[in-house]
């Protein structure tokens, strides 16, 4: 470094003169700026540019020409330029650099003249350990960095990444982005637990962990799930089924949407199940969205024959579907062009409030609650949309005269069309604002949502009537999930906007491929098949010739050869608390258990009767014994159970709740009533049976009646596992045979199922075997046996009872209690 | 009228009284009377089915004052012997005394004998009816070797709550057929208000069709974890509360959340309901 700061600035330009033309002229341009630095910062402004311009001409150019701009926001201090010297000391860092040098001024705005050093003092310490981290860092929004709150709010985010990347070696930069949405979502104290998280997913698998800090894949949802605040949806599912039993009758399936960060929670439907946000703000919102949303499948938002009548209305001859049969809505709004938000609004406004008011007739508080929720009004071109909803709704609580085109709505004989007539009347007299999709969302009141969203499966029964498809359809689990992966990857911006405008014009177009047609059915098994198969024959009942069709049925007894005697313990021992608390409710109740025996020789108390008896006797001459003791003893009860379980595809399903299979449950419920009942002593027997085809039902038996509980027979329930279809009568028919055998008085076939009673082969006619079944256990009536269902499906109770009758079947529907009820509710039937 | 009723409180009463004072009230659903009457009529005996508090007990306290007939009712449990409705011997000084059951007692006086949950009585006392409700019309007396030819306004009833914890405990179908069966559900809207409102002094016809609006719904949740649904009876009792000046939601907690269920996303949902209609 020479002595005369100005003759240092002449040999820099005369250097880079030399060098290039293009920075010795930004260097020129810049340092009029650089003046007021004063001759040595003059200087060293000087030599730093030139040694990063050698270190990399890039680092160079991009620092000359940030020079004036950065000079004019900090004045005469400097310190900018020592830090961008510093990136001399990390190869190929200019695009570090870069960024720092783009992003200074705001930096220099949100931090302050002396912490925007430190803002970059931490960017170069990231560089020191991962280069790539810093130029991440630099390039993130200060603004969003600080989140309002400064430089503690830059350090509250990067002090639990800086641990990590101490002590696990994080590359900083991949968490950073991440970081913010979290911090946004969910305040700061969420940060470390989720990067946390994320470093150990890390260090088990680079792609998982990467996918995880990107707030992709099934481990970010779990964790974001955990730091939701608010109301998190999936912990009252039930709740929410339960309020929709009791308004309406049914309860919707319902999926979860994930975590959606930064966005409305939204609920969206395709017509059948409802897609929940994983997080409410508050409990009443979730309420309020739920209730609605339930209301527009419960009064024909999404009916059939509804849609068919809004597609004519639109001059389409029926709605266009696409592959999976579901209606597409774009072709309906397709003639509305680019200002087709605006009438989507409209229709949504009208649509919405007539849902409302049919709730609101169910639920005096429903709209109160809305109204309640609805206190925020947004700005801008949506403020008259979210105003007329406000109004509309005011006009069903009596705060305001019900007026129309309201008045129209708000009665049962309104349906979607009359909506959508009036909105197109609307549409046409506008003096509504035109609005863009992305200002649509903040139209909306909380509770209500678009309803247009994805496209829906029309409607063909009435909401509660019967659930969608039956469980055993073509292909196993592992195309249904694929079916469901592709279905809900459709889910969450509307689907239709994606397609370009001129292949929605006309009836349908590409989208469309007009009406679905029944699906012929190829015959995949010849009948002849059933001539050669083995095992025992059972009859079968057809409803429509009402006969039996005879040996139609083949039951084969077949072992279950996998076995997990690792889960069997894991299990005993995951459930020893429930396990004591069976037991001790046994022992507890057995004084009560005891039957008195009457007219005893000796015993406890007196026989009051036969006391009563002997002493008449003796008066009158006779000389009875002398039986007048009563005494409890335990007798054994004369009752034998065989549990029939159901292990259908269906029970590899992931359970509801999230957390694991339900074939974990009901290996624990299975273990759990094992155990139980060799406390009891009643003979018992377990069997499990699945079908293909009407020639392949297999029946397997677990255990039998003369034998304890084997340590191999607890290996094969714990290594249970779905497979097939349930053919349920050719399995209660040999069930029945079995417990003939049991050798006790009373006779129950406790049958554990997860849903209706469905085979390959049934042709679709889910009656076909319904009927059977209900046969099969009339036919076990007769010989004395008591049938009695414990069903994991919730939707069980529409067709159960038709099928065992009235109180001879329970729903669990919540899959936890399966194994803490499952032996409770045979303590019950059986009689305390 | 008061002090005479005051006067009979908490007095010694024998089981088989003519009816008296004024006639319970009781709101028909359909066709039970009519079907009742006419069962009485040819002394056909008669199942009452039905949820628990839907009316039954009320309903043959009503016919009871109507024809004119004692009531004589017995609540069945499991250690229910054949003794305890026919009778028994008692030693009485040097002798011995026989005593008539509750049964034996209508069965001679021409009383309406109520077996109510019979389902829940042991097997020997549900036979020995047999031979009083088929053509014979008599009741056997084992103990004494004799037979009781029934009185001629003699009626037997027996109410029948099928419920899943009874699989087992299933009345058997040469017992079943032996009756005249009336079922009964909860009332219908309008019938339900009109009942809780009179059976609570004060009430508020709107809050009685609140009450009723959300049974309604509560029903609705039976199969989904409740056994038992809100009863008619338990409308009337969160009535009551309400007319004592206990808050709506306080009293629907007490009579219809509470004694209903364990269950927290039940009671949950219950309350929701119930906010819903007395808002809060």
């Amino acid at each position: 470094m020479t002595d005369a700061p100005g003759l240092t600035v002449a040999q820099v330009l005369a250097e880079l003169d030399e060098l290039s033309f293009v920075a010795s002229r930004d260097m020129k341009a810049a340092m009029t700026a650089i003046e007021p630095f004063g001759p040595q910062g003059l200087a060293d402004w000087a030599l730093a540019g030139r040694d990063l311009f050698l270190f990399d001409r890039d680092a160079g150019k991009a620092f000359w020409r940030a020079s004036a701009r950065l000079a004019g926001v900090t004045g005469g201090a400097g310190g900018w330029v020592g830090q961008a010297r510093a990136f001399i000391s990390f190869r190929g860092s200019w695009k570090a650099l870069t960024a720092y040098l783009a992003q200074f001024a705001e930096a220099h705005a949100v931090f302050g003249a002396d912490g925007v050093l430190e803002w970059g003092a931490v960017g170069l310490a990231f560089a020191r350990t991962h280069l790539e981290s810093a130029e991440i860092y630099f390039s993130l929004p200060p603004a969003r960095l600080a989140g309002g709150r400064g430089l503690a709010g830059l350090h509250e985010l990067i002090t639990p990444i800086n641990e990590l990347v101490c002590a696990r070696g994080l590359p900083a930069g991949l968490a950073l982005p991440g970081a913010l949405d979290v911090r946004d979502a969910f305040g700061a104290a969420a940060v470390a637990p989720w990067a946390k998280r994320g470093a150990d997913i890390l260090r088990a698998g680079r792609l998982r962990g990467e996918a995880f800090f990107r707030l992709e894949g099934q481990d970010s949802e779990e964790a974001l799930l955990q730091e939701s605040p608010g109301f998190r949806s999936h912990e009252h599912e039930r709740f929410l089924g339960l309020v929709a039993q009791a308004v309406f009758g049914a309860s919707p399936p319902l999926r979860s949407l994930g975590v959606r960060i930064g966005k409305r929670p939204f609920i969206e439907t395709d017509g059948q199940s409802l897609f929940m946000p994983a997080a409410f703000p508050d409990g009443e919102e979730a309420l309020a969205a739920f209730l609605h949303h339930t209301g527009h499948l419960a009064f024909g938002s999404y009916d059939a024959k509804q849609l068919d009548a809004l597609f004519s209305e639109m001059g389409m001859a029926h709605p266009p579907l696409d592959a999976d049969q579901r209606i597409t809505w774009r072709p309906l709004f397709a003639a509305f062009g680019d200002d087709m938000p605006r009438f989507q609004l409209l229709f949504d406004l009208f649509e919405d409030f007539r849902i409302d008011a049919r709730i609101q007739a169910r639920l005096p508080n429903h709209v109160p609650r809305l109204l309640a929720l609805a206190q925020v009004v947004p700005d801008g071109a949506v403020r008259p949309y979210f105003e007329a909803a406000v109004a509309s709704l005011e006009m069903l609580v009596g705060r305001r005269p019900l007026v129309e085109p309201w008045s129209l709505l708000a009665g049962e004989a309104a349906d979607i069309l009359t909506a959508f007539r009036l909105a197109r009347a609307w549409y046409a007299a506008s003096g509504w604002p035109a609005v863009t999709l992305a200002d649509r969302q903040a139209a909306y009141l909380p509770g209500r949502s678009p309803n247009s969203q994805r496209p829906v499966y029309p409607r063909k029964d009435p909401f509660g009537a019967e659930p969608p498809e039956p469980e055993a359809n073509e292909g196993g689990p592992a195309a249904e999930a694929a079916a469901r992966a592709e279905r809900e990857a459709t889910g969450g911006q509307d689907p239709d906007l994606e397609i370009p405008p001129e292949d929605t014009s006309g009836s349908g177009g590409r989208v469309g491929v007009g009406r679905p047609q029944p699906a012929s059915r190829s015959q995949r098994r010849p009948a002849k098949r059933a001539e050669q198969a083995t095992g025992t024959a059972y009859p079968e009942w057809d409803y429509r010739e009402k006969a039996y069709r005879r040996d139609w049925a083949h039951v084969q007894e077949r072992a279950l050869t996998e076995t997990d005697a690792a889960c069997a313990q894991g299990l005993l021992a995951q459930n020893a608390g429930l396990l004591r608390r069976l037991r001790r409710a046994i022992q507890a109740e057995k004084p009560q258990r005891l039957t008195p025996l009457r007219r005893q020789l000796e015993g406890g108390e007196l026989d009051l009767d036969a006391a009563v008896d002997y002493v008449t006797e003796r008066r009158t001459g006779m000389s009875p014994p002398a039986k007048i003791y009563r005494e409890r003893r335990l007798l054994a009860r004369d009752t034998g159970v065989l549990l029939l379980a159901d292990l259908s595809t269906s029970i590899m399903q992931r359970a509801a709740d999230g957390n694991g299979q339900v074939v974990d449950r009901l290996k624990a419920a299975l273990l759990l009533f094992a155990v139980t009942l060799e406390e009891i002593g009643d003979p018992y027997a377990i069997a499990g049976f699945a079908s293909k085809y009407r020639d392949a039902v297999s029946f397997y038996p677990i255990k039998s009646f003369g034998e304890r509980l084997t340590a191999h027979q607890r290996a094969v329930l714990g290594g249970l596992s779905g497979r097939l279809a349930t053919r349920m009568g050719a399995a209660i028919r040999h069930a029945a045979a079995q417990l003939a055998q049991a050798g006790t008085s009373r006779r129950l076939l406790l049958i554990l199922s997860d849903g209706r009673p469905a085979d390959y082969d049934d042709g679709g006619d889910g009656r076909y075997l319904h009927e059977d079944t209900h046969m099969a256990i009339k036919e076990a009536a007769d010989r004395g046996i008591h049938a009695f269902c414990v069903t994991l499906d919730p939707g069980g109770g529409a067709y159960l009872e038709r099928i065992f009758g009235r109180g001879h079947y329970v729903v669990i529907d919540k899959l936890n209690e399966l194994p803490e009820r499952l032996p409770q509710i045979y303590l019950r039937l059986r009689g305390a | 009228m008061r002090s005479l009723i005051d006067r009979l409180r908490g007095v010694e009463r024998d089981i088989v009284q003519p009816p008296e004072g004024r006639s319970p009230y009781y709101e028909a659903q359909g066709n039970e009377i009519a079907v009742f009457e006419a069962a009485w009529r040819k002394r056909l005996p008669v199942m009452l089915k039905g949820p628990t508090g839907c009316g039954k007990t009320r309903f043959l306290e009503y016919m009871a004052h109507r024809l004119g007939r004692p009531l004589v009712s017995v609540s069945c449990h499991e250690d229910l012997t054949s003794a305890d409705l026919i009778g028994r011997f008692l030693l009485e000084g040097e002798s011995t005394v026989w005593q008539d059951g509750p049964l034996t007692r209508a069965v001679k006086a021409g009383a309406i004998c109520y077996l109510d949950e019979i389902v829940e009585a042991r097997t020997d006392s549900t036979v020995i009816i047999h031979p009083l409700t088929d053509h014979r019309r008599r009741l056997p007396l084992e103990k004494r070797g004799m037979e009781i030819e029934a009185h001629e306004d003699f009626l037997l009833v027996i109410s029948y709550n099928p419920g899943y914890q009874t699989v087992l405990k299933d009345l058997k179908p040469s017992t079943k057929q032996r009756f005249v069966a009336i079922s009964f559900q909860y009332p219908g809207a309008e019938t339900e208000a009109r009942i809780v409102r009179t059976e609570v002094e004060g009430l508020d016809g709107d809050v009685a069709r609140r009450l009723v609006a959300i049974a309604g719904q509560a029903r609705a949740l039976k199969d989904h974890g409740l056994d038992e649904a809100s009863s008619t009876r338990s409308l009337v009792y969160a009535g009551s509360l309400i007319a004592a000046g206990l808050a709506p939601v306080e009293a629907g907690e007490a009579a219809l959340v509470s004694p209903i269920t364990d269950d927290l996303d039940l009671a949950q949902a219950l309350r929701e309901i119930i906010k819903a209609h007395f808002g809060a």
